[in-house]
């Protein structure tokens, strides 16, 4: 031990000592990837399972058929009645028939305001109290008007009818039912859960007239077309990149496969094979979406409340009618009545590489923390390397000594490298004021003016500096030693809330590592140019490219999300990646070069 | 209204008879009156007593020995044990039977007079109070400890007729239960109180299966004395169970519980609607009255009507319109009543009894029922807020009618649930109008509070408030409260669960005497993850094993150069011994 302690004291004075962090740091960030990249492996991830043994999934008969559909066609008829009126008429309708089976019925009005426009609605909800229960705890069947895609939910309407009267005949139920049908899949979900949970601004939202117990689960139907199907589509994702709890993703599965033969699938991945690559492409749609941490149905709201919930999409043309998707969600509530306690066996950070494969946090998140560890490396060699004395050109030929001279310090000049740093993250609240508070029409506008300033203030920062400052390599040395480490702080720290949002800002962050002031101008703004290339607002032209999106569009809903739904994505953009990139960029152009 | 008329003209009836007939000393009747959307309540109510003096000297006849001796050992001057489940539907289905003053909150609630000149007399007593009804009813009536038990100030009044001085004397102390789960093993002892044992009369219907299979159900027990005025003292046991059956539901034969979907062509369909066809049905079904027999609601018939009953009590009453027509078994008689909807039935004594109500046809234009009675008070009580550290409670508290309530509200809550009474706030809001605050109409609405603030595990919160609501109008009382963190043995097997808070009570004084209660809550605090403290017994202890060895040794251990030290003895002298050898070798 003690030669051991002695040996890596001697090595402290190694100047290869010195030389290796930047090859550390890059074998971080090539480990981080690699690792992300053997997760799908059979050895890595997981058979996904049920933990907690009190859901029994699939152990009970379902019973939603027979004469039922002779009823779901007449609501269905009523339903398409309704097609294109305005929403205080659809809830009247949809009131009336709640109430004709002896449901409660309570409405709630909602505005609220994002990106200039106002988005207000009505929902309606009915709660069918447990028949011997006390309304100490609920499970939410959420219905709405429009589907994820915008169509009118006709079939997920009606079945959801059918089913609350059908629900009402059994005596089984332990918690309350409460059956939420907001006017479209992500305001509506979102103000009534907030008056649930008494979080609402009472400005905009209006409270709840009738409330139940606590909510233990949530599942939405998302149901437009009236064609048999063949597969579930399990939407998952929360807001803020949050996960419900594996089980009752697993819970659902096992009951529409193991009991009704249908077979589930996540992520859109329609055509999965099980192959590496369809494991990885399933894994890196999830990650895309719990990055942008966007609402993804009408469940996500619930989750940051934690309620567990899942979204249901039939999929695809098949066999499979509505009465097989109402004993799907039959079985799914038998289940999640049988739960005695609220879902906690299971895991809440997970990546799901298929329906039933999945990696846990302790596994996945060392790749997303190496990206992070990175750039500390590399703030702290960089704070070391400042404090020492350049070398002269004659000193370098001279000797070739194997400790390096402790006398070699100097003292640090840490103003200005301090007030750039300082000053970058300070810029940050600009961009992150204006894309949420400037109406949707002048977006577009506002990012292509920002995207100009963005590229200009490196430029105009480092003229400044250059003409004004003369600043020395140290100061060069400290600026970004002292911008990797809050970015280093920061992602280590945002990999824990959101793993993958700290992945791709960390990866799309990486290069800032490794360039330098140089004395080769070419070289300088080859580096420059590299750096706008992965500047943020270029990402974010080239994602909404991508998408097939305008970024006008891509503008409103990254607004609505921070106004509307409390989506913390915009701060990670322009509040840490940003400024880290502006003072990459500045620290090329502006300083002198080793 | 007419729905308390005919409570009240069964209760005078009963009264009149109990004072009259103090030498039978038993009776029972069972009030049956059909609720909106199909419900049905029925009453059952079983009285019993005994002259004191017979009570003092053990000599008991049709007053229950087993609960006598219990009240005795533990100095019990008046008792009232509640087992409640469900929830009573006020909007659908009226004011409550009796008044509310036979019902509990959800799970077990009990409060008592007991005889004792200090406090601690007092939770002696209490103590083997609990303990000794937890063994008599098979409920864990003995987990209501110190720190579920209050002292009511003006909520409960003592009902029976007592002497001032045995009432200066008696303390009143009231515990709750609100997680524990009624069940067939607590019915069963309280038939066996009955002198009839549920062998025969109204207490032979009572089934477990349909009891507890009842959208609401609540068995009362109230002990008290009566002095009727001339007459000698008596001790009156009152059993008393109010259930609320679906009647779709309970017809289902017993060999077919399983509610499947019937056939297509038995669905009552609304055939006005013009996409009506034979395999598209719109339900109606909710609209039709519905016909039910005794046998098939509750499973069986009454046994003959119980030999030891007061003759001169109808054992079954029926409130329904007196054009609804009811057939009875043959052998009954049937009383209409001339000023109410309601028609009593005396049974024989063989043979079982069963009764019929007819469907009603929709077009002649009979009313099916007799319409429910408006509550004083609707009480809604919710949690709000998230999160793990605080929490809030907010009462909705409505006054529909147009006379001013005044009443009492009592909240029970456990000690971990640490109120901030300063938080306690009321806003009104009148009928059709937006909820205005205002400080000067929160002072009126609360005109008094009775707190008792909690010690950690040592006794709960006690909150009384008296407050008064306008007519037509919604008073939201809320207070903000804080989570404790419980030691980690303090946390029940399912800690994930939450923990039950006690229903709210609410007994309005004004103006006439009621009781409500709320609703109980389900309280999240937080929750370690169990399995994690033992990932971390084992993570540390490894850690700490392996880096100890490392560590005490950098500690205590001096680190010299190999050429520093001393030299070992042992190797010393055998360096010595080799120089004399080879000097010896060479010499």
């Amino acid at each position: 031990m003690s030669r051991l302690l002695s040996s890596a004291l001697s090595l402290r004075r190694d100047p290869r000592m010195l030389k290796a962090p930047p090859y550390l740091s890059f074998a971080c960030i090539l480990i981080g990837l690699i690792w992300l990249l053997v997760l799908p492996l059979d050895e890595y991830s997981r058979r996904t399972y049920i933990s907690e043994n009190a859901l029994l999934p699939g152990q009970v008969h379902t019973y939603f058929g027979g004469s039922e559909q002779h009823v779901f066609r007449a609501y269905k008829e009523e339903v398409a009645a309704l097609s294109g009126k305005d929403t205080h008429e659809i809830n009247n309708n949809i009131e009336e028939i709640l109430k004709g089976f002896g449901v409660k019925v309570g409405r709630q009005s909602y505005t609220y305001g994002a990106a200039g426009g106002a988005y207000s609605g009505e929902n309606v909800y009915g709660i069918l109290q447990a028949p011997r229960g006390d309304a100490t705890e609920a499970i939410v069947l959420v219905c709405p008007w429009k589907t994820i895609g915008g169509s009118e939910n006709r079939v997920g309407v009606a079945l959801s009818l059918t089913l609350a009267r059908y629900f009402k005949r059994w005596s089984l139920w332990s918690k309350d039912i409460i059956l939420l049908f907001p006017p479209e899949p992500k305001v509506g979900t979102q103000a009534w859960v907030d008056a649930y949970h008494d979080a609402h601004d009472p400005r905009h939202v209006s409270p709840l007239p009738l409330k139940s117990g606590a909510l233990q689960g949530a599942l939405a139907i998302d149901y437009p077309d009236d064609h048999h199907f063949s597969t579930l589509h399990i939407i998952y994702d929360g807001v803020n990149g949050q996960l419900p709890n594996l089980d009752l993703i697993n819970a659902v599965g096992w009951v529409a496969g193991n009991q009704m033969g249908i077979p589930s699938f996540i992520q859109g991945q329609y055509n999965h094979q099980n192959t590496y690559q369809d494991r990885l492409k399933t894994m890196f749609r999830g990650m895309l979406s719990q990055g942008l941490g966007n609402v993804a149905g009408a469940h996500s709201s619930f989750i940051p409340y934690h309620v567990d919930a899942v979204t249901l999409q039939p999929w695809g043309m098949g066999h499979q009618d509505e009465m097989a998707m109402g004993r799907v969600i039959e079985g799914s509530f038998r289940s999640l009545n049988n739960l005695l306690e609220h879902l906690h066996q299971s895991f809440f950070f997970y990546l799901l590489m298929s329906r039933d494969r999945f990696v846990s946090i302790g596994t996945y998140l060392p790749s997303a923390m190496l990206l992070a560890a990175n750039f500390t490396i590399m703030a702290i060699f960089l704070w070391v390397k400042s404090g020492q004395a350049p070398k002269t050109e004659g000193d370098d030929s001279k000797e070739k000594s194997t400790t390096l001279d402790t006398s070699n310090t100097v003292e640090r000049d840490m103003l200005l490298p301090a007030a750039i740093v300082a000053g970058s993250h300070a810029l940050g609240m600009i961009p992150l004021f204006i894309f949420n508070r400037l109406p949707g029409d002048v977006l577009p506008h506002a990012f292509a003016i920002f995207s100009a300033i963005s590229i200009v203030l490196p430029l105009i920062v480092s003229h400044l500096l250059t003409s004004f400052y003369k600043p020395t390599v140290q100061q060069s040395q400290l600026t970004k030693s002292f911008s990797l480490l809050v970015l280093g702080l920061s992602l280590s720290t945002l990999a824990t809330l959101n793993f993958s949002l700290s992945f791709i800002i960390g990866l799309l962050a990486s290069p800032l590592s490794f360039v330098q002031p140089t004395k080769s101008q070419p070289l300088r703004w080859a580096f420059a140019s590299l750096l706008s290339l992965i500047a943020p607002p270029t990402i974010v032209y080239t994602a909404a490219v991508v998408a097939g999106a305008d970024v006008g569009d891509l503008l409103r809903d990254a607004s609505f999300g921070w106004n509307v739904l409390g989506v913390y994505t915009p701060v990670a953009i322009w509040g840490v990646w940003w400024p880290a990139w502006t003072v990459g960029t500045v620290n090329v152009l502006g300083f002198a070069a080793a | 209204m007419r729905f308390s008329s005919s409570i009240s003209s069964l209760l005078t009836s009963s009264l009149l008879l109990s004072t009259a007939s103090a030498s039978s000393g038993y009776h029972e009747q069972l009030n049956l009156r059909p609720l909106p959307l199909s419900n049905l309540l029925a009453s059952f109510n079983f009285r019993s007593n005994t002259s004191l003096a017979d009570f003092e000297s053990q000599n008991f006849r049709l007053f229950p020995r087993s609960l006598g001796q219990i009240l005795q050992y533990a100095g019990t001057r008046e008792l009232h044990l509640r087992f409640t489940l469900g929830r009573w539907d006020a909007e659908n289905w009226g004011a409550r039977p009796w008044d509310g003053t036979r019902e509990g909150g959800t799970g077990v609630e009990l409060w008592a007079w007991l005889d004792a000149e200090t406090d601690e007399e007092a939770d002696a007593k209490w103590l083997t109070l609990t303990n000794a009804l937890s063994g008599l009813f098979c409920a864990s009536l003995n987990f209501i400890d110190e720190t579920r038990t209050i002292r009511p100030v003006v909520s409960f009044q003592a009902e029976g007729d007592h002497p001032n001085t045995t009432l200066a004397n008696a303390k009143l102390l009231h515990g709750v239960l609100p997680h524990e789960v009624v069940c067939t093993e607590n019915l069963t002892p309280f038939l066996k109180l009955l002198p009839c044992k549920g062998k025969a009369g109204i207490g032979s219907l009572l089934d477990g299966h349909k009891l507890f299979d009842a959208s609401f159900q609540s068995m009362a027990i109230d002990v008290r004395p009566v002095c009727p005025p001339g007459g000698e003292c008596l001790l009156e046991v009152e059993q008393t169970i109010d259930m609320v059956l679906d009647i779709s539901r309970s017809k289902r034969p017993r060999d077919n519980l399983i509610p499947r979907p019937i056939q297509g062509h038995e669905l009552v369909c609304d055939t006005s609607k013009s996409y009506h066809s034979d395999s598209v049905c719109f339900p109606v079904d909710h609209l039709q009255s519905q016909e039910w027999t005794l046998e098939q609601v509750f499973g069986k018939s009454i046994k003959g009507a119980c030999p030891l009953t007061e003759p001169g009590v109808p054992p079954v009453c029926v409130d329904v319109p007196h054009s609804r027509s009811i057939f009875a078994s043959e052998g009954s008689t049937e009383i209409k009543s001339q000023h109410s909807d309601s028609r009593c039935y005396k049974l024989a004594s063989e043979g079982d009894f069963n009764l019929v109500l007819t469907q009603l046809d929709a077009s002649s234009g009979d009313k099916e029922l007799v319409e429910p009675e408006q509550p004083l008070l609707y009480a809604d009580r919710s949690f709000t807020g998230y999160g793990q550290e605080h929490g809030g409670v907010q009462a909705i508290l409505t006054n529909p009618g147009d006379e001013e309530v005044e009443f009492v509200y009592m909240e029970s809550l456990p000690w971990f649930m640490r109120v901030y009474l300063h938080t306690l706030s009321t806003r009104i809001s009148a009928a059709s109008s937006i909820p205005t605050t205002s400080a000067e109409t929160s002072a009126e609405i609360i005109k008094e509070i009775y707190y008792r603030p909690a010690l950690d595990r040592e006794r709960g919160t006690q909150l009384e408030l008296l407050l008064r609501i306008p007519p037509k109008s919604t008073v939201f009382l809320t207070y903000d409260f804080e989570k404790s963190i419980l030691r980690y043995t303090e946390y029940p097997p399912d800690a994930n669960r939450g923990f039950d808070v006690a229903a709210a009570v609410i007994t309005t004084l004004s103006p006439r005497k009621m009781n409500i209660r709320t609703t109980s809550l389900l309280l999240y605090l937080p929750t370690p993850d169990f399995s994690m403290p033992y990932n971390v017994i084992i993570f540390t202890s490894t850690a700490i094993a392996l880096s100890f060895g490392g560590l005490y040794n950098i500690l205590v251990r001096q680190i010299v150069g190999a050429d520093e030290g001393f030299e070992s003895p042992v190797k010393s002298k055998l360096k010595r011994v080799l120089a004399t050898i080879t000097r010896r070798l060479a010499g």
